[in-house]
C-alpha cells in the first residue's frame, strides 16, 4: 500500500531542484574550499620530519615490557624515543633539543611539550594516544614485520603508521559525511506541501498506520540521498582525485549513515513538527557533532577531549571513512556500525511514538 | 438493516475551556444529501472531522455504519470520501499522480488502480489534464481534482467540506452536477457550504449549526415555515439569518 506513496514522495523530491542541486554542489564547493584552506597545514603535519623525544620510566610501569615496541613503532612514525633516567626534564629539553618528553608512571603518563615543537608535541599526543588505546596483533605485526609473537604480551594493542591523509582526501570526505546528515531537507517539499494543504489529515482518513506513514518518507530520504551522494562523490573523485580507499566498505558505511542521518533529522520533525525549527535544529547538532568530530579542524590534531570525540556520531563515522581512505582498515568500523545502527532504531522509535501520542493528543 | 448510515450521540469537542462542538445528536439517513449549514466557528468542519477520526470527541460517540470509527476504524475508513475544505493535494505532482497517491492509500493496486485513476479523473472532466502538474490547475480545476483523489475507492459516504470556495460558476455548476451524480449512484453524502442556494439546490435535508449545536433540522420547506409559521415564501438566506443572528462571527482556531 505505501509503495505508491513512497515512489510519489520520491518523485516530489527529485522534482526540487534546489535542494538536488545543493546536496550535490555543496560538499564539492566546501570540499575545495577547506581542502585548500587547510593544505599547507595539514601538509605542514605531515612534512614534519623526525625528532626526538625524551622518557623516563617507573620501575613498576605497565609500559616496562612494551616500550621497545613503541620505540620501534615511534621511529616508523618519525618519532625517536631516548631514556634519560635522570635530570631535570625542562633542563634535559632544553640541552637535547627535545620536541618534548614522557614521563611514563606505573598506570599513566605525562607527556611535556616544547614551545618551539608545537606540531612535533601535538603528533607525539596522538602516536601514544592510538599507543595506548588500539589493536590489534596483526595490525602490529604489519607496522613492525619483524616483531616476534611473544613481545606482544603488553597493553599496546595495535601501533599503526600515522594516517598521512591529504587535505583534500580528509575534507573530500568529510564534506559528503556532513551533508549525509543534512539529508532531510531534500524532504522539505513533502513535508512543506503535507503540513500546508492539510495532507496529513487526510492521510488519516485511512488505514495508513504511523509506522507505514513514517517509512513512506524514511525510505525516499534515504534513496534519493544515496543516488545524490553518489553523484557528489564522483564529482569529487574527478574533480579533485579524492581517495576512498577501501570503496566497497567505506559505501557500506556512507549507506548506513545516510539511513542514520534520515530517521535523526525525521525524528526531529516528527518533535518539532515545523520545517524551520527542524533545519536550525538539526544545523546546530551536526554542527556540534562536527566540530566535536573534525569536520572542520581535523580530529588528529584538535585538542577536543576524547570523551566529546567519542559521543560524536560524526567522529566515529568520519575516522572510519578516513582511515580506510589512508590506512585501508579501521579500528573504528565496530563503533561506527554501532552508532548508526542504535540511531536508526532510536531515531525511528522516537518519532513514531511522539507522533502517535501527537495523534492522540490532537484528539 | 437500519438505513442510517451515520448517527452521532452527544457528540462533544471541547478545546480547552472552549466547546466547539456541544452535544450534538445527528441522524443521517442513507443515499441522501445532507447539508450542514453555519457561520465560521459553528462547529461544522470540527464535527466532520470527528466522523472521519481525525479528531477524537471529548465525549459522546459517533456510529458509522453501525460501527464506532474510532474504535473499529479498519473496517470503516475506507467506505468514507473526504474532501476537504484545503486543496489536500501536491501541487509538484501530476494530476494523474496526486490521484493514484491517494487512491492507492486504500488499498487498490496495479492494473485496477491505473483504472480507477483514468475514471476519476474522467468523472471530474481532468483526463485529458491528466499529465499536467497540479501547481499549475486553475482554482476549479484543483478542486475538481481534490474530489477526484477522494473517490477512486468508491465510498459509501461522501464528505464534502466546502469544495466550492474560491471557484468560477462554472466550475460550482460542475461539481455540484457530480455530487448529485455520486448521490444517484448510491452514495450518501454531506454537504457544508456558506453557500446557500447549493445546499438548497442539492441537499435533501439541512442541518444549521451554530455554537456547536444543531438549531434546525429539516428539508428547505420544513426550515423556511420553521421561521416563518407555516409560509415558504423566504430564502433559505434569510432563514439561516434569522435563525443565527446577524452579527459579525470573528473565531479562530
Amino acid at each position: 500500500m505505501i509503495r505508491y506513496l513512497i515512489k510519489n514522495n520520491l518523485k516530489l523530491m527529485l522534482r526540487n531542484k534546489w535542494t538536488i542541486a545543493v546536496m550535490i554542489l555543496g560538499p564539492v564547493f566546501v570540499t575545495a574550499l577547506l581542502s585548500s584552506a587547510f593544505e599547507d597545514l595539514m601538509a605542514s603535519y605531515e612534512a614534519t620530519e623526525e625528532f626526538q623525544v625524551g622518557y623516563r620510566m617507573e620501575e613498576e610501569s605497565n609500559l616496562k615490557d612494551s616500550i621497545e615496541v613503541i620505540k620501534e613503532a615511534g621511529k616508523e612514525s618519525g618519532i625517536s624515543f631516548v631514556e634519560y633516567p635522570g635530570g631535570k626534564i625542562k633542563e634535559l629539553m632544553e640541552h637535547n633539543d627535545l620536541a618534548g618528553f614522557v614521563e611514563i608512571g606505573r598506570e599513566n603518563y605525562t607527556v611535556y611539550e616544547s614551545a618551539d615543537y608545537v606540531t612535533e608535541g601535538i603528533t607525539l599526543e596522538y602516536f601514544l594516544n592510538r599507543c595506548m588505546k588500539e589493536g590489534t596483533w596483526q595490525a602490529l605485526k604489519e607496522t613492525i614485520p619483524s616483531l616476534e609473537e611473544e613481545n606482544t604480551a603488553l597493553p599496546v594493542q595495535k601501533i599503526d603508521y600515522l594516517p598521512a591523509v591529504e587535505a583534500k582526501d580528509y575534507y573530500g570526505i568529510i564534506e559528503i559525511v556532513y551533508f549525509c546528515w543534512m539529508c532531510v531537507v531534500c524532504l522539505s517539499n513533502v513535508l512543506t506541501g503535507e503540513k500546508k494543504n492539510g495532507i496529513e489529515r487526510k492521510y488519516q482518513v485511512t488505514n495508513l498506520s504511523g509506522i507505514k506513514l513514517y517509512f513512506s518518507k524514511w525510505l525516499p530520504i534515504v534513496i534519493a540521498t544515496t543516488a545524490e551522494m553518489a553523484v557528489s562523490v564522483t564529482v569529487t573523485i574527478v574533480l579533485f582525485d579524492i581517495h576512498w580507499g577501501n570503496l566497497l566498505p567505506s559505501a557500506g558505511i556512507l549507506l548506513l549513515l545516510i539511513m542514520a542521518s534520515a530517521a535523526f533529522g525525521l525524528m526531529l520533525y516528527y518533535l518539532f513538527k515545523n520545517l524551520a525549527v527542524t533545519v536550525i535544529v538539526l544545523f546546530t547538532a551536526v554542527w556540534f557533532m562536527g566540530f566535536f568530530g573534525g569536520s572542520f579542524e581535523t580530529y588528529m590534531f584538535s585538542s577536543t577531549p576524547d570523551v566529546l570525540k567519542n559521543s560524536s556520531p560524526i567522529y566515529h563515522v568520519n575516522r572510519t571513512l578516513v582511515e580506510y581512505s589512508c590506512m585501508g582498515h579501521s579500528g573504528y568500523t565496530n563503533s561506527c556500525i554501532f552508532y548508526m545502527l542504535a540511531m536508526i532504531l532510536i531515531c525511528s522509535c522516537i518519532a513514531i511514538l511522539v507522533d502517535g501520542v501527537r495523534k492522540r493528543g490532537r484528539a | 438493516m437500519s438505513d442510517i448510515i451515520l448517527k452521532t450521540k452527544d457528540l462533544t469537542k471541547k478545546y480547552q475551556n472552549k466547546v466547539v462542538v456541544d452535544g450534538l445528536n445527528l441522524e443521517i439517513r442513507k443515499g441522501e444529501i445532507f447539508g450542514l449549514l453555519g457561520p465560521n466557528g459553528a462547529g461544522k468542519s470540527t464535527t466532520m472531522n470527528m466522523v472521519c477520526s481525525i479528531v477524537r470527541p471529548t465525549a459522546g460517540t459517533v456510529e458509522l455504519l453501525g460501527k464506532n470509527p474510532w474504535k473499529q476504524k479498519k473496517d470503516v475508513i475506507h467506505k468514507i470520501g473526504y474532501i476537504p475544505q484545503e486543496l489536500a493535494i501536491h501541487g509538484n505532482l501530476k494530476a494523474w499522480e496526486n490521484v493514484e497517491l491517494f487512491t492507492s492509500l486504500y488499498g487498490i493496486k496495479g492494473e485496477t488502480l491505473k483504472k480507477t485513476v483514468e475514471e476519476s479523473l474522467a468523472y471530474v472532466g481532468l483526463l485529458e489534464k491528466r499529465n499536467e502538474f497540479a501547481k499549475n490547475f486553475s482554482g476549479g480545476m484543483k478542486r475538481r481534482l481534490n474530489i477526484a483523489c477522494a473517490i477512486g475507492h468508491n465510498p459509501d459516504l461522501l464528505i464534502f467540506d466546502e469544495p466550492t470556495v474560491g471557484i468560477d460558476p462554472q466550475s460550482r455548476n460542475f461539481i455540484l452536477e457530480k455530487i448529485k451524480e455520486s448521490n444517484q449512484k448510491g452514495a450518501t453524502v454531506i454537504y457544508t457550504s456558506h453557500y446557500m442556494e447549493e445546499v438548497e439546490a442539492i441537499c435533501s435535508r439541512i442541518a444549521i449549526m451554530d455554537n456547536g449545536k444543531v438549531i434546525a433540522c429539516g428539508t428547505s420547506e420544513e426550515l423556511k415555515k420553521m421561521v416563518t409559521n407555516g409560509s415558504d415564501d423566504i430564502s433559505l438566506e434569510e432563514v439561516f439569518l434569522t435563525l443565527t443572528g446577524k452579527s459579525l462571527r470573528d473565531f479562530s482556531n
